[in-house]
């Protein structure tokens, strides 16, 4: 007898039905499961506090990450772009004059080393010249190209 | 991203369905404990970014993966799908037996006296049991859909299937219930 009845729910009611239906399993079923016996409900306590733990710990690493970029970048990190521009500047100065005190350091040194060898240029030019030198074939020729 | 409380009272709320719905998915209690527990831990570890909307259906894809990874770990990946088979040809002559259940349940629920709540306990118990003995993948449909309320949609992103089969895997699943229920005296 039921079964001739079948036919006259139509698609929407049977979605409805099964719907209501669900729903309604569902809560009673709900309703058992709130009554756990207390040893999984201390056990489900420790899997979730476990669980919070381990959320602070990812929290943490995640805030110790992003730790030294901000310490690197310092002020112009915190205060915006025109005290950033500022502060490069000020980062490439001691470069810039260590490089000038090089270029400086090196000037004298070329000047002291011209000095040096134009004295003793002058020395040798301005003493006598040995007897010795006369036998030197390569003074000899020396003296040869000048006359020419 | 969610904050400590709301992760909390999240897991909270979740727990015990998490816990009761494993357990059907693999009979054993302490199994069962163990997946949530890993479950409850991957999403605090790994999406603890994300905003605290997006928590249930997160946690519902874990718990589903974390079940199969349960299943692969103990080699029995034959008989879940074995389980998976659908059951056939319930749905074309059960709506009167769903209607018949549904009153029946209905009248359950009010006033009740000292046997009435012996007598409710007992169809919570046989409620309970026959939810656990259907196919696994009407009952993974079934629960999603019913007791943690997801849409078709997520339901269907959660099971890895159509929401088409999520429709025909949750029709089958009531259609079973209430057969089963009214064999058991639940209807008049």
């Amino acid at each position: 007898m039921t079964k001739n009845t079948t036919s006259t729910f139509s698609l929407p009611d049977r979605d409805g039905l099964e719907a209501r239906f669900g729903v309604r399993v569902a809560s009673m079923l709900g309703e058992r499961a709130q009554s756990t016996a207390p040893d999984i409900g201390e056990r489900l306590r420790f899997a979730r506090e476990q669980a919070l733990s381990r959320a602070q710990a990812a929290r943490r690493q995640v805030q110790l990450a992003t730790a030294p970029v901000l310490v690197s970048r310092g002020r112009s990190a915190a205060l915006g772009s025109p005290l950033g521009w500022w502060f490069k500047l000020g980062s490439a100065a001691p470069l810039a004059l260590l490089v000038l005190g090089l270029a400086g350091i090196a000037h004298v040194h070329d000047k002291a080393q011209i000095a040096a060898v134009a004295e003793v240029d002058a020395a040798l030019l301005s003493d006598d010249l040995p007897p010795d030198a006369y036998t030197d074939p390569g003074f000899a020729e020396y003296l040869k190209t000048t006359r020419e | 991203m969610a904050t400590d409380k709301e992760l909390s009272d999240f897991l909270k709320s979740i727990e015990k369905r998490a816990f009761k719905r494993t357990a059907f998915a693999v009979r054993d209690d302490d199994a069962a404990l163990d997946i949530v527990q890993d479950s409850m831990i991957r999403l605090a570890e790994k999406y603890i970014d994300r905003p605290a909307a997006e928590l249930p259906l997160l946690f519902q894809r874990i718990l589903s993966n974390a079940t199969m990874d349960w299943f692969r770990r103990q080699k029995v990946r034959s008989a879940v799908v074995h389980n998976f088979s659908e059951f056939g040809g319930a749905a074309d002559d059960g709506d009167f037996d769903i209607l018949e259940v549904l009153d029946n349940l209905e009248g359950t629920v009010g006033t009740e006296s000292a046997s009435d709540s012996v007598s409710r306990d007992q169809i919570l118990r046989i409620i309970e049991i026959e939810v656990g003995a259907l196919p696994a993948r009407q009952r993974e449909a079934f629960l999603l859909r019913y007791w943690e309320e997801l849409d078709v949609a997520e339901t269907a992103s959660v099971m890895g299937c159509s929401e088409g089969s999520v429709k025909t895997h949750c029709s089958r699943a009531v259609h079973a219930l209430a057969k089963a229920l009214k064999a058991k005296g639940l209807a008049p």
